[in-house]
């Protein structure tokens, strides 16, 4: 018998529940985000413990879900300053490194830029040779002006031995203190797109360092001895040193976690699943209790990239969500008091109308600290100069709207398919929702996302081009599978348990011979 | 004449994945490119065939490769100014003009950047109307001009010139260097006269391919229906609903030929569709019945977002709607369905126009 612990770190909430081996959820709690990230997170695992009062030495395997590299990517914080060196030259120089970033993030990110000579062609010819002397005059320009450094060659991704010659010649030059993120370890075929990739990757190594370290500590400090994992977009787990080499890999882990979450929580393989939080609802598609993926190329912070994401749709209506009466009609948001609830609404004596208050008002909330549901009565008729009930009716009325409209664009079809509510502000969800067959509120549904990190396999995936006029594509396929079985395996998988998600042989076009091949592996955590 | 600007190229390039039917190679690199050149040299002017002098010499000039290989190994950009300039000396005068070859696909863009660099026109035309997998299948060749001489460059200085017996010729022979190229190079063909162009080419395709990116974009920006807005414009015939439920692809000597396999769902439900591609979609049938088939015009949109999709980008379980345009006049004679109808592709179905396939009974 052994047991779990996911963790969620949001911006606002870090959430954390305990679970044993057959995921029945044991604790859970709700602590606030700090600052120092590791606080939280020790809070949150201190409590389920002893909520719990399993001993230690019993917790196998602690997963952590975060949104620390997304947001610090929206909101262009504690980005790292990086340089990028492009191998490939005399191909590519008609499109420049971060030639379709948005002004902001290049302005930020774009001070040095390089571009020398290599690159491979797809049968594995040189297009032209690397010069050590090119690349270490662009190295030294670079020298204490970064932190970290992308390097991206063209078809890196069958031949990677230039970006790693690159990397080499960068730690000689620059020091073993800057990171360096290869291209080829973190994208499909696509050289723009996995630039961007190992770009964006660059950028957050700094961040994806601080939260691996006070994940790591606070786990040491507790005296844990648990194996500890990293939840990433697919929604498959990654151990820390991977976390920390690829943050860029864990970037839409929340909602991955959140749909996964959700659907296990209600024991429901199809649906939507709408996940409320303090800004924004977030609906997703539960296909076989995995999301559904958006089909098109992901746009992280504004950047393209070729990772494949959940398909996610928001709008603007959470807990926070502000509201505002005119001529007897309601407006919702867009905009939210966000995490500053206690402060600013009206509840918690501030004179900002949120979507809280109503439903505090109407005894269908309990939050702590807010004052009596009289006196919010009071306020929302003054503010509204509506009476309470009528004031009601049309937010509910709102959301409704908006609601309905969210189910409706994720929908494939007009078949009524079952509404899974998750996340702290799922109480202002209707009970029924036109589209749906029915509007499911799950136990436990405010810690779908925690509980989502704990459930998740680990999984290992890589693609490359050969040529088969000069290999067997059906060996070639077979020592993919192999390399990437034993990938899993050093990662903690157990061997009964690996499954093949993806294996395929592509032929190219105009190419005889080329053939993409790709490989995705998962499997259970060893019990 | 009219001037083309940085902005109007997105438009321009959303038209030509349209145009693409399916294959062309992703207009974004092509895009990419094309802006960046307007940004450093400036607007380009757009011209309608007529405005050319009939002795004008106007070159269309293309990318010529795998679509996958474009991506990867992006172009420098002095190939197309290479292929542009040894055209001028291989035949002893100035280019006046150059247009696309084909405006369906990355070539639908990629002429942007060379006329802006050399600051000469583009002419509002193209050979296809949209994207074939062939060079030799433009309608410069139902008018019996030459493909011949082409000129070739990769982004390494490699460069040559052909003189070729007939537009297959050129092909296959363009096409056995390009993979010792790398798999991608630029070209330069069809040298023609402003009065060929005039009589051989379709005309008003780059605005075309502009009208239709506009509906798309802005009824996105309006939040509005952006397929209903694009099947309007483009007068298309939505053919079916449903859910993509299987991709194979299967070499097939020089091709790779692919079918994409559709369930239907709302209007078709219970329906299935097959889509037949050979790098562009050229065969839809619904339960075995052919609805749509070149040289008429197959695009496959994405239902999320209205985007059209290319066939080395289908994926399983991808929520589609398929669409049929009508195909250009020249294509739908008895030369032009010799030349790019069915039987080239190797079907025994005879031609039949989308509008009498799908008549309402």
């Amino acid at each position: 018998m052994y047991y779990k612990i996911g963790v969620d770190v949001g911006g606002t909430n870090t959430d954390a529940v305990l679970v044993s081996h057959d995921n029945n959820i044991l604790a859970k709690t709700k602590q606030t985000t700090t600052l120092d990230v590791s606080s939280g997170i020790e809070n949150a695992i201190k409590q389920v413990l002893l909520d719990s009062n399993v001993p230690k030495e019993d917790i196998k395997y602690i997963m952590l879900g975060t949104t620390h590299c997304t947001n610090a990517l929206v909101e262009r914080k504690e980005l790292n300053k990086i340089g990028a060196i492009r191998i490939g030259l005399p191909a590519s120089s008609a499109i420049p490194t971060m030639t379709d970033f948005p002004e902001d993030l290049k302005l930020i990110l774009g001070r040095h830029l390089y571009m020398v000579h290599g690159g491979y062609e797809f049968d594995g010819r040189l297009i032209s040779p690397l010069e050590e002397d090119e690349v270490k005059a662009c190295l030294l320009k670079m020298k204490g002006d970064i932190e970290s450094l992308a390097i991206t060659g063209i078809f890196s991704k069958t031949i990677p031995d230039q970006e790693l010659q690159v990397a080499v010649w960068a730690k000689e030059v620059l020091g073993d203190a800057v990171r360096t993120s290869c291209s080829h370890q973190l994208g499909g075929l696509g050289l723009l797109e996995r630039e961007n990739a190992a770009i964006l990757n660059a950028a957050l190594q700094g961040v994806a360092l601080k939260m691996v370290r006070a994940f790591k500590d606070t786990v040491q400090r507790l005296g844990f001895s648990s194996q500890l994992f990293i939840g990433q977009n697919d929604g498959t787990l990654m151990s820390l040193d991977q976390a920390q080499d690829f943050p860029v890999l864990t970037i839409s882990s929340g909602p991955t976690n959140s749909i996964r979450g959700a659907g296990a929580l209600s024991k429901v393989a199809n649906g939507i699943v709408i996940d409320v939080g303090g800004t924004t609802s977030d609906g997703g598609v539960l296909v076989n209790f995995f999301p559904r993926e958006s089909t098109q190329a992901a746009q992280i912070g504004g950047v393209l990239t070729n990772f494949r994401m959940p398909d996610v749709v928001a709008v603007g209506i959470g807990g926070g969500t502000i509201i505002r009466f005119k001529d007897k009609t309601c407006q919702l948001g867009p905009d939210s008091v966000g995490y500053r609830l206690k402060e600013k609404a009206v509840a918690f004596k501030g004179d900002t109308l949120t979507i809280s208050d109503f439903f505090l008002a109407n005894n269908q909330l309990e939050i702590n600290g807010s004052i009596e549901k009289t006196a919010i009565t009071e306020k929302i008729e003054q503010i509204s100069g509506l009476h309470f009930s009528e004031a009601l009716a049309l937010v509910k009325y709102q959301i409704q709207l908006s609601i309905e409209k969210l189910v409706d664009k994720l929908k494939t079809d007009s078949k009524e398919i079952p509404v899974i509510a998750c996340g702290g502000g799922a109480f202002l969800l209707p009970k029924k929702i036109e589209g749906a067959s029915n509007v499911i509120f799950p136990e436990h549904l405010e810690v779908a996302n925690a509980f989502g990190a704990c459930i998740a396999q680990i999984s290992s995936e890589d693609e490359l081009i050969v040529n088969t006029l000069q290999c067997d594509e059906k060996q070639e396929l077979e020592r993919l599978l192999t390399n990437v079985g034993s990938e899993l395996l050093k990662n903690g998988a157990s061997e009964d348990s690996i499954s093949i998600l993806v294996k395929e042989s592509i032929p190219l076009a105009y190419l005889p011979g080329a053939v993409k091949l790709k490989v995705k592996l998962c499997g259970d955590l060893i019990d | 004449m009219r001037k083309i600007n940085s902005k109007d190229i997105d438009y321009i390039a959303m038209g030509s994945t349209v145009l693409g039917t399916g294959g062309g190679g992703d207009p974004y690199i092509g895009k990419l490119l094309a802006k960046a050149a307007i940004n450093k040299y400036g607007d380009v002017s757009l011209i309608q065939a007529e405005e050319l002098k009939d002795d004008a010499l106007v070159v269309p000039i293309a990318a010529f490769g795998a679509p996958l290989i474009l991506v990867e190994k992006l172009f420098s950009g002095d190939e197309f100014i290479k292929a542009f300039e040894m055209m001028e000396s291989y035949l002893g005068r100035k280019i006046d003009a150059v247009m696309p070859a084909e405006a369906g696909g990355l070539n639908g863009v990629i002429p942007f950047s060379i006329a802006a660099q050399k600051q000469i026109p583009l002419v509002d035309a193209d050979g296809m109307g949209r994207a074939f997998p062939r060079l030799e299948m433009v309608t410069f060749t139902l008018h019996d001009i030459p493909v011949s001489p082409i000129t070739q460059a990769d982004e390494k200085g490699n460069k040559n010139v052909y003189d070729t017996i007939s537009n297959e010729w050129g092909e296959l022979l363009v096409g056995a260097t390009a993979i010792q190229m790398g798999g991608s190079c630029a070209i330069g063909c069809y040298p023609m006269s402003g009065a060929q162009v005039k009589k051989a080419a379709v005309h008003g395709i780059v605005s075309y391919a502009q009208m239709l990116g506009e509906a798309i974009l802005n009824a996105k920006a309006q939040n509005r229906n952006p397929l209903d807005a694009l099947i309007e414009n483009a007068a298309a015939i939505k053919l079916f609903t449903g859910k993509v439920s299987n991709v194979t692809i299967k070499i097939d000597g020089r091709w790779n030929k692919g079918v994409c396999e559709i369930m239907g769902l709302d209007d078709n439900q219970g329906c299935n569709m097959q889509l037949d591609f050979q790098n562009e979609f050229l065969m839809a049938k619904i339960d075995g019945k052919p609805v749509a088939m070149t040289p008429d015009l197959i695009v496959l949109i994405d239902a999320e977002n209205a985007r059209p999709i290319t066939a080395e980008t289908i994926q399983y379980g991808a929520r589609v709607v398929v669409l049929a345009m009508k195909s250009d006049d020249q294509w739908r004679t008895p030369e032009g369905i010799e030349l790019a109808g069915p039987k080239k592709f190797g079907y025994t179905e005879k031609y039949v126009p989308i509008e009498e396939l799908n008549k309402k009974e």
